[in-house]
């Protein structure tokens, strides 16, 4: 298969912080493309270059057959890409319903005046867009909840309804920060299948933060290491966990 | 009939996205516009000149203040200066452009269009700027328009005083009043006129909310950059809401100076209106509609009230400087109250109520 993504020779520094140094890795269509590493090894800072957030100092992006130095996240959603975050971005004022039908806006065409006099496309589109959501609703079985305020409920839920707002925006691709951080093995299961439905039932490439090495061995196809900013480690499961480097980051190394 | 949800079977998407879901509300609703357009307007002149016009006036600058700073969270001091522009805006349309082409709704209109365009000229700087900081923005719009319309005697005809009264043959209507036999310059009419914008600007409003661009608006005042990240354009956005907002504000300042005082000042629409304004909106609720028009009733009302306390129970106890002070104070305590007690203002208490009443007798 096709690399979907390919990311090139990426450094990112603020200041004189370099939080990514000189990173190279491609993601393969239809793939479950796990990065992991230690806290502070820049790996929230890759997902934010890819999706155009941070502004690479040196290299280049490559999505979808399009080479890129940089791109605003705006025009990344436009080309389908679709992310959570680390620590939830809800919109906390928004019921449930109204943040997951705020991922549908890029389908909605009718202006401003039409929507509010709530006359024709307007009055559609939310008609058929809510149906696009509830089909969301229902695959993450938050049904019950649907009208409350994102506010009230609980952390795993939240983690939920971001994903759903992610999801019903009918992304090629799919960035999750930390999807499972700070879930218990319950909650972390549900997620966890989930994830492999949208990946392999809907073939929504994934590139997916995670701690937890598990799941992370588990569920992905591919496991990219980074290290205080460099990466050390890109392979299958199975070959990055022999990996000496891996395992020394991981584990310490005696002086 | 009692005020429950039994009953009312939702069976597709647009019941679910009703205003009024409840039957109990669509009754209380429609007695409502029969009360408003039926009895208020044979009350008597006074009452509808000094208390009823004003409030609509007044609210509908809150609604539209409350499109910018609820809905969007872009603080603005700015409300009076957008009003200020749509009053004389409208008062120079009427004046220059030849009678059987203007008209007074029309020239509200456009009168708010100009002030939704200057609105967004002092909105330009929300796109890199947030919060407190924009307060010193839109404050500029205030003292900038306030400045201008000073300085240039054109915008007032020259009229030395700084006051023009408005003319009779502004309310003319394209001579609608001698067809009907009604006298347009009257309070009645002029009441049922901004009722019937108010009403109009504020079903646009509340459907705005409960669209695609209100929950633009939403997520741009909740997370900017998650918002940005879904597709959505932030200064767009942010652009937008500056236009409505003071396109609302500049209707209201052509109703306000045509449809209740008569005469164009520009001591109306000093700074301390800006602040009156956004009082009515904290006090009400920000991001949402009802609780814009229960604030501008209750800030607007209170002075009132509080005199004709004074009146007729201490015998003209208070003049006008204790009156003022003491408002001025009832209004902080009631947004220091608010803020500590219940954020969402007066709508939120309305809306504990109706979920409480929902449950009666049996609350759990």
């Amino acid at each position: 298969m096709s690399d979907i993504l390919k990311v090139e020779n990426v450094t990112l520094q603020f200041g004189g912080v370099k939080a990514i140094t000189d990173i190279s890795f491609n993601v393969k269509e239809g793939e479950i493309c796990a990065v992991i590493g230690p806290n502070g090894a820049g790996k929230s800072s890759m997902l934010n270059v890819i999706n155009g957030v941070y502004l690479p100092q040196i290299g280049t992006v490559t999505y979808d057959g399009v080479e890129r130095k940089s791109i605003n996240p705006r025009d990344a959603a436009i080309a389908g890409m679709a992310r959570t975050f680390q620590n939830i971005a809800l919109f906390q004022g928004m019921t449930v319903l109204e943040n997951i039908m705020t991922g549908r806006n890029l389908f909605m065409k009718s202006t401003w005046l039409e929507q509010g006099l709530n006359i024709g496309r307007a009055r559609e589109e939310e008609r058929v867009n809510r149906l696009a959501v509830e089909k969301v609703i229902k695959f993450l079985q938050i049904e019950s909840i649907r009208k409350t305020p994102v506010a009230k409920l609980p952390y795993g839920l939240q983690k939920r309804v971001e994903l759903g707002r992610a999801l019903v925006a009918e992304p090629k691709i799919l960035l999750l920060d930390e999807p499972m951080a700070g879930m218990n093995l319950e909650e972390k299961a549900d997620m966890s299948c989930f994830i492999l439905e949208i990946n392999k039932e809907q073939g929504i490439t994934t590139v997916m933060i995670e701690h937890d090495m598990g799941v992370v061995m588990d569920i992905s196809d591919h496991v990219v290491v980074l290290d205080y900013g460099k990466k050390i480690g890109d392979g299958s499961p199975s070959e990055v966990m022999a990996n000496q480097d891996v395992i020394d980051a991981y584990l310490g190394v005696s002086h | 009939m009692i005020y429950r949800e039994t009953g009312n079977f939702v069976t597709n998407y647009f019941k679910d996205r009703e205003i009024f879901p409840m039957k109990f509300d669509k009754v209380v609703v429609i007695l409502g516009l029969l009360f408003l357009f039926l009895y208020v307007p044979t009350t008597s002149e006074y009452f509808l000149s000094a208390h009823v016009i004003p409030i609509l006036a007044v609210g509908l600058a809150t609604v539209g203040l409350n499109i910018l700073t609820g809905l969007t969270g872009q603080l603005s001091l700015g409300t009076a200066g957008f009003m200020c522009v749509g009053a004389f805006g409208t008062y120079n349309l009427m004046l220059r452009v030849p009678d059987y082409l203007m008209s007074l709704p029309v020239a509200l209109l456009l009168s708010g269009i100009f002030a939704g365009l200057v609105g967004v000229v002092f909105g330009l700087p929300a796109i890199r700027i947030k919060g407190f900081y924009l307060l010193v923005s839109t404050l500029a719009a205030q003292y900038f328009v306030w400045w201008f319309f000073n300085s240039y005697a054109w915008f007032l005809n020259y009229e030395s005083s700084g006051v023009v009264a408005i003319a009779p043959k502004f309310y003319d209507y394209w001579g609608l009043g001698n067809l009907l036999g009604v006298d347009m310059q009257g309070y009645p009419a002029r009441y049922l006129l901004s009722l019937v914008v108010c009403i109009g600007l504020s079903y646009f409003a509340k459907n705005l909310l409960r669209s695609n661009t209100g929950r633009n608006f939403m997520s741009v005042r909740d997370r900017d950059i998650a918002a940005s990240v879904m597709g959505i354009s932030v200064p767009k956005a942010k652009l937008l809401a500056f236009f409505i907002s003071c396109f609302y504000c500049g209707v209201a300042g052509g109703i306000y100076s045509f449809l209740y005082i008569g005469n164009v000042d520009l001591m109306i629409y000093e700074v301390d209106r800006s602040f009156t304004i956004l009082f009515m909106l904290i006090i009400g609720g920000l991001g949402s509609i009802s609780g814009s028009w229960l604030g501008a009733i209750f800030v607007y009302e209170f002075p009132i009230v509080f005199t004709w306390i004074g009146d007729f129970i201490f015998q003209g106890a208070f003049n006008t400087a204790v009156v003022e002070n003491v408002s001025n104070m009832v209004y902080g305590v009631f947004i220091i109250a608010l803020l500590i007690r219940e954020p969402g203002g007066f709508a939120a208490l309305w809306a504990t109520t109706k979920q409480k009443l929902r449950m009666w007798p049996y609350p759990h």
